[in-house]
């Protein structure tokens, strides 16, 4: 089962036991994760499941799509290297997944 | 307990009858859970449309909205009649809220860059400056003064026009415009017709000026949209601008105000939000838009809600079947107050964490100004309880049934 590790932005951690199969966004909003919205369900249309993904994570998924590039240059928080929309982080067996919440989101 | 008497619960058995009311605030809150504790949905009747699903578990409703199943093509092709209180005004059912993908994707996709929480970050220092102009305006002219009109729907049309570019100064025409191409009662088809034609006539002149001469704003944005395939046409442009010009305030300078009525009614969560503004805002909003709809008025009466989806095929929602070809909508006064979703659904309180509440819908059709509104409802209500800070009502607010919206038309205040 993986686990998600949510950073809030004044340093407080939860993590969650997540399915796999499931996206970072999902298992937040499912969960009552502070600051991470996901307005849209996944449609890539909010930007508002902004996260910063940690550099030791980037490797275990694709790198963003254009229309999730896209989105990244609409949200709150400034962009930074290592940002990403968390709905498009799948979740899967056997890999922990560490990301930080920005300090806005809409 | 001897065994003739009948047993006893802690908590009072509550109706589960849907629609129901005009009951008293607490108890509209306190039903609304028990409904969603028995079932996920009932098939109501509407006065236009025929029977429609209206959905009141929270998860339930986010699991509808998010399956790319339920769509809105018969309404929008004149198939079918929207079940719904009212006739659906028939330009509404031109623009994006009845659009499915792909159409709907390559429009919003257009639009959203235009309102994004970056863009809306943005906005938020004018909107601090416009929100104190006004309050000395008010402070000026003196009290009482009727909040909708010199405030809670002054802010959000300023913004509006910032945004698509529209003169400020023809905001009284805006108003009157959304009064008129909003009716749902009491006006003859005639002036209904002559506003929309008055309304298009000014928008087409307008687009037409900007892409001749294009500025830093989204009608500009979208007239020149011309790369890939993102060009739009006069015909996909106006009607998303129509959509946000009289949609789009009156909900915002709904929920100030009652986001204003709810604070006054509970003077220790004002307390809260006023010693940490700041801190406290964001949260404060989400709640205001999950509950403040209860401040308002004595009662309440439950039923109805979004915009509805037709299923394409038999899809299976929470053990219920919703057959291919009916019709379904989320009621968010009840998926806001499900006990599964939200601890103590009848309590307003501006700390609540992780607010799951629908009122700005979600999935695909969330609103599109969803950031905007965030914004201008934090600015509009912490400005002017912090400038005000002795603001009370000076009378009985009142709302216009005749509109769609149904919009907050007057709330007497002093200070």
């Amino acid at each position: 089962m993986p686990k998600v590790f949510y950073t809030q932005p004044h340093g407080s951690e939860r993590v969650i036991d997540a399915a796999a199969g499931d996206s970072v966004m999902s298992t937040a909003v499912t969960n009552g994760v502070t600051g991470i919205v996901g307005q849209c369900g996944g449609t890539l249309s909010c930007a508002t499941c902004h996260v910063y993904l940690a550099e030791d994570d980037l490797k275990y998924f694709d790198p963003p799509t254009e229309d999730e590039d896209d989105l990244l240059d609409c949200t709150a928080s400034d962009r930074e290297d290592t940002s990403r929309l968390s709905c498009q982080l799948i979740l899967r067996e056997g890999v922990d997944v560490h990301v930080t919440v920005p300090d806005e989101q809409a | 307990m001897s065994s003739t008497e009948a047993p006893t619960t802690t908590t009072e058995t509550e109706d589960t009858a849907y629609p129901f009311g005009p009951v008293s605030v607490n108890e509209a809150s306190r039903r609304y859970a028990a409904i969603a504790a028995d079932r996920p949905m009932t098939k109501m009747t509407m006065p236009f449309g025929g029977d429609v699903w209206v959905i009141h578990r929270n998860a339930a409703a986010r699991q509808m909205l998010g399956d790319p199943r339920f769509v809105r093509e018969p309404f929008r092709t004149g198939e079918r009649v929207v079940p719904y209180f009212v006739e659906f005004p028939e330009f509404l059912k031109t623009t994006l809220q009845f659009e499915d993908p792909p159409q709907h994707t390559k429009l919003r996709k257009l639009v959203q860059k235009s309102i994004s929480p970056k863009r809306v970050r943005a906005m938020r220092e004018s909107a601090v400056e416009f929100a104190n102009h006004l309050i000395d305006e008010m402070v000026a002219k003196g009290s009482p003064a009727n909040l909708v009109h010199d405030y809670a729907v002054a802010l959000p049309i300023q913004m509006l026009a910032n945004l698509l570019g529209v003169p400020p100064e023809d905001r009284p025409k805006f108003q009157k415009w959304s009064s008129a191409t909003l009716a749902v009662a009491n006006m003859p088809e005639e002036e209904v017709v002559a506003n929309m034609t008055e309304l298009v006539g000014y928008m087409m002149a307008l687009i037409d000026e900007r892409r001749k001469n294009p500025r830093e704003d989204l009608l500009s944005d979208l007239t020149n949209a011309q790369h890939k395939d993102d060009t739009l046409t006069d015909a996909e442009i106006l009607p998303i601008a129509l959509v946000l010009i009289i949609g789009g305030f009156d909900n915002t300078a709904n929920f100030i105000c009652f986001g204003v009525l709810s604070l006054l009614k509970n003077p220790e969560q004002l307390k809260i939000l006023l010693e940490d503004v700041e801190g406290v805002a964001p949260t404060a909003v989400e709640e205001i838009l999950r509950h403040g709809r209860m401040a308002f008025g004595d009662t309440v009466t439950g039923g109805g809600g979004l915009v509805p989806f037709v299923a394409t095929e038999d899809v299976e929602i929470d053990g219920h079947v919703i057959a291919a070809g009916e019709a379904v909508l989320v009621d968010p006064a009840s998926a806001n107050h499900d006990g599964v979703a939200v601890t103590d659904g009848e309590k307003f309180d501006v700390r609540r964490e992780g607010n799951p509440h629908l009122t700005l819908s979600y999935g695909l059709h969330h609103c599109l100004g969803a950031p905007l509104a965030r914004m201008e409802m934090q600015v509009a209500i912490t400005e002017l309880l912090k400038r005000l800070p002795g603001l009370a009502l000076a009378g009985e607010p009142k709302v216009d049934k005749n509109n769609l919206t149904e919009p907050v038309v007057d709330v007497p205040v002093t200070w």
